[in-house]
């Protein structure tokens, strides 16, 4: 698209209402300012070509004021009465039409869209990005939650309700593993207020043997033979994570697609964008006088700070050898700085989950312990990026640079700590991942302390999801309300100085990857936890809502609002791929809980999909074996790499002919600047021949002039000025 | 004068679907804003509204370029910025969603050519970079700064290096920045 918009651009096609006028003013371009109505550039030039066009160009698109338009649509008009075409031309219009009015009802259904633009309005892009991106992921977890509502939720409530009991199957040996099938969490009838709120939080008690969580479901399956209808829930319960995780992909994918087309094309960066800045940079859906001008401060903040850098870069060019290698030496320094200081906090993670698994008390003290992992977590989530980006300070860096490297480290720091705990927690389930160990004799896990440990997973997901809400929240509330209050009431210059909240996009949209990443690890061991995550994304949209216009002030930094779209997307994927590594491996690794859930008497979870498949009819079962076997996937593998480098290939072809046809345009232009000044020097020979028709003709040299650049424009039509 | 609002008659709306990138609802939206500027009720397709009274619409209020978009989008003789209803429509329009990225970019830069010459040459881009930064003396960039951006500026987008921007080399400028579209857009 971009070869043949730019060869149009090079060589206008006659409906472009042509420049002609243009040549009038070049010329005129020395007359001084007073008589610059004189000047005026005529833009109301109809276009040239109206005819010979199988369809009617589209009028909205034609740059012309609405009478001109209306006379060129009643021209269009009168030249219909072809047969054919007037048909064709008629369905054309009906599919506009209704493409339309599709258009208009969907976006009724657009959620929270009079909101954001509002935002949009007020703050400008950057916070307008975060929403749009809590946007995306609200309906990202409403619709999961609809998939395995409605394919494992449902179907266990019908079948527990219809009574049916749980059936060994014959094929399983269960000599010796008696002891692992004991698991009894069934909760006291008779409950104390404050136990029925603690178990509410942590997830165990009532809420342990619940639909909540992987134990309460069973392995109902090959059952109602009157009726002939079979469901297998464990298949059910396994293929619906395994789409649940596709769904989710595919939507990112799709979701990154718009916006990583137009980052590779533009390319980013700060300097040398400068065009692009000025053209483009101003935000025309602004609305209040506040943040105009803080949106003009900001670009002048930002165009100092560009000019600043490429000052900077030019005579760091030239900065001596022992400074270069003192510089490097710093950098290095404070990065193994970081390393350690990211190292502890990765220890006292780990040490703090140690801690609370085995620690077994009750009451208020049991909460505080169980909550000790979420509590280190989020304390290093918050103290450890504080102290990077005074590191990052030092390390003087570009300003851009600095920016990207902080929020590399933040995400870094948030999706390895998760990493961190589930690492702790495999490694006690597990025995280290040996089985042959004392402890996880019998039955293939640690069973004296993780009776279930599905559940167990499943409880801590649960937790770190409640206590991120319950700090947002508490944030809000003890921290943004009370400093607006104080920097609004009370002057001293303390207050002036921190001044009011700014609402910084960076890691707010990091805590929502966190969330998700958090949700998508545990969604296999605590199916309803998408929901709760709907519902919690949509209490933070409006709770954020609140506190933006209530404490905040707009960020007098810039952001770049598409490859931040793009940047954000991609660790969304990475946090993605940490929960597929986690799903794969205790689907296929870990040997299921004997005491509860659907997989209990199968070595491995995946272990009903082969199961299942056998039942099938031969040729269909030996079709799914086969694509399967590395028969398969090995020259699938092959062929979309042969795919990526096409791909790739093409890319740089195009990038190639770009800059082949940019020196085409300025040899051309070139070429009409010789041409035009040949013209002028015969005219002004021929006028000086005409009035002194004795003197003989003087040779000019035009050769000399080829290399001036001069603003003369190309015309027919009028006769040069003498100058 | 009556009290109640004349109506957009049916065959003018949906010529004015046609020749526009705006909906049903947001023609009629724009009719009765524009009516409650004009301050009467009746006829308002062909007379015309002063631009201070344009100004004063929240959307324009405070857009540093609000005097240039007036001035490009009137048909007025007078050249004195004043719009009739239809002006006022080819303006939502071209500033509309769903209009094209050719259309925005033309207008855009008929908004930045101060002189109304055809190009942007030094001076439009000294009085677009004031208006982006503030008007104010202590908002301005230095003479310094001031002429470094412009050669900046110039050179990267003055392809044929004649110390202009015409119009394609800044369609061709607009063309690879991702957040034009959404950017230029002023929605009622």
């Amino acid at each position: 698209m971009e070869l043949r918009e730019f060869n149009n651009q090079v060589h206008p096609t006659p409906d472009y209402p042509s420049p002609y006028g243009s040549q009038h003013s070049l010329r005129l371009r020395t007359v001084p300012p007073q008589e610059t109505s004189a000047v005026q550039f005529d833009w109301a030039s109809p276009p040239e070509d109206a005819e010979d066009s199988n369809e009617p160009p589209n009028l909205r698109e034609l740059p012309l004021h609405m009478g001109l338009k209306r006379a060129v649509w009643q021209v269009q008009q009168m030249k219909i009465p072809v047969v054919s075409s007037s048909w064709n031309i008629k369905q054309s219009q009906t599919f506009r039409r209704f493409c339309e009015v599709a258009k208009h009802v969907l976006s009724y259904f657009v959620l929270w869209k009079r909101g954001i633009q509002k935002i949009g309005g007020h703050f400008g892009g950057g916070v307008q990005s975060y929403f749009l991106f809590l946007r995306f992921l609200v309906i990202l977890n409403f619709l999961s939650s609809l998939l395995i509502a409605g394919f494992v939720l449902i179907p266990s409530i019908v079948f527990r309700s219809m009574n049916f009991n749980s059936t060994i199957p014959t094929t399983v040996n269960l000599t010796g593993v008696e002891i692992c099938l004991q698991y009894d969490p069934k909760p006291d009838t008779l409950m104390v207020f404050i136990t029925y709120f603690l178990d509410l939080i942590s997830g165990t008690g009532f809420m342990e043997y619940s639909y909540l969580f992987y134990g309460y479901y069973t392995n109902f399956n090959s059952m109602v033979e009157s009726n002939g209808f079979s469901y297998n829930i464990p298949l059910a319960y396994l293929l619906t994570a395994a789409f649940y995780f596709l769904f989710c992909f595919i939507c990112m994918i799709i979701r990154m697609g718009g916006t990583a087309r137009v980052a590779v094309v533009t390319g980013g960066g700060a300097t040398g964008g400068y065009s692009a800045l000025v053209f483009t940079g101003w935000d025309h859906g602004l609305q209040e006088d506040r943040t105009t001008k803080l949106k003009q401060s900001n670009f002048r903040y930002r165009l100092q700070v560009d000019l600043e850098e490429e000052r900077l870069k030019k005579k760091s060019a030239s900065l001596t050898l022992s400074q270069t290698v003192s510089l490097y030496a710093l950098r290095v320094f404070l990065n193994m700085v970081v390393l350690i200081l990211i190292g502890a906090t990765f220890y006292g993670i780990a040490k703090a989950t140690q801690f609370s698994q085995l620690m077994k008390t009750t009451g208020f003290k049991g909460l505080v312990l169980q909550y000790l992992p979420s509590m280190v977590i989020t304390a290093s989530n918050f103290v450890v990026p504080l102290l990077c980006d005074k590191i990052a300070l030092l390390e003087k860096y570009s300003a851009s640079t600095t920016v990207i490297l902080a929020l590399l480290r933040a995400v870094f720091l948030r999706l390895v700590s998760l990493g961190v705990l589930l690492y702790t927690l495999w490694e006690q389930i597990t025995c280290e991942g040996d089985i042959s160990k004392q402890n996880c004799i019998p039955c293939n896990y640690y069973y004296d302390e993780y009776k279930c440990w599905e559940t167990r997973v499943g409880q801590e997901m649960y937790k770190l999801t409640l206590f991120d809400f319950l700090i947002t929240i508490a944030t809000l509330i003890l921290v943004e309300f009370p400093r607006r209050i104080v920097v609004d009431h009370c002057s001293c210059k303390l207050t002036q100085w921190v001044g009011r909240q700014e609402f910084l996009v960076a890691p707010n949209v990091l805590a929502l990857v966190y969330s998700q990443t958090v949700v998508w690890t545990g969604a296999l061991f605590c199916p309803l936890l998408p929901f709760i995550n709907t519902i919690k994304f949509i209490l933070f949209y409006f709770c954020k809502k609140i506190t933006l216009f209530q404490n905040c002030q707009p960020a007098t930094r810039n952001f770049r609002s598409t490859t931040s779209n793009f940047f954000f997307l991609l660790v969304l994927l990475f946090g993605w791929m940490l929960a597929t590594m986690v799903l794969l491996y205790s689907v296929t690794k870990i040997h299921p809980s004997y005491g509860c859930g659907p997989f209990r008497f199968s070595p491995t979870m995946w272990e009903v999909v082969p199961q299942a498949a056998e039942m099938l009819n031969s040729t269909s079962a030996e079709f799914l074996f086969y694509m399967g076997s590395q028969k398969f996937s090995i020259p699938l593998f092959i062929f979309s790499c042969v795919l990526l480098c096409y791909v790739s290939a093409l890319t740089s072809v195009h990038g190639k002919s770009v800059a082949l046809l940019k020196s085409q345009c300025k040899l051309e232009q070139r070429d009409k600047q010789f041409l035009v000044r040949q013209i002028e020097e015969l005219n002004a020979t021929v006028q000086k021949e005409q009035r002194e028709p004795q003197q003989p003709q003087r040779e000019t040299d035009t050769a000399t002039r080829w290399n001036q650049h001069d603003n003369y424009a190309f015309d027919r039509d009028e006769d040069p000025r003498p100058y | 004068m009556g009290g109640t609002a004349s109506k957009l008659p049916k065959d003018l709306l949906s010529e004015y679907q046609e020749l526009t990138f705006l909906t049903k609802q947001e023609i009629l939206l724009a009719h009765k804003r524009f009516s409650e500027l004009q301050g009467r009720e009746n006829g308002p397709y062909s007379s015309r509204v002063s631009m201070e009274k344009v100004l004063t619409l929240p959307e324009l209020k405070s857009n540093p370029f609000r005097k240039r978009i007036c001035h490009v989008f009137s048909t007025s003789d007078l050249r004195d910025g004043s719009l009739t209803f239809e002006d006022f429509l080819d303006l939502l329009s071209a500033f509309s969603d769903s209009a094209t990225l050719e259309i925005k970019s033309h207008y855009a830069f008929r908004i930045f050519d101060f002189d109304d010459d055809g190009t942007l040459d030094a001076r439009d881009l000294e009085k677009l970079v004031n208006c982006l930064t503030g008007e104010t003396d202590d908002t301005r960039l230095t003479v310094e700064e001031m002429r470094q951006l412009i050669s900046n500026i110039l050179e990267e987008s003055d392809i044929d290096k004649d110390g202009t921007v015409n119009l394609s080399e800044f369609q061709h400028v607009i063309s690879r920045s991702p957040d034009f579209v959404s950017s230029f857009k002023i929605v009622l």
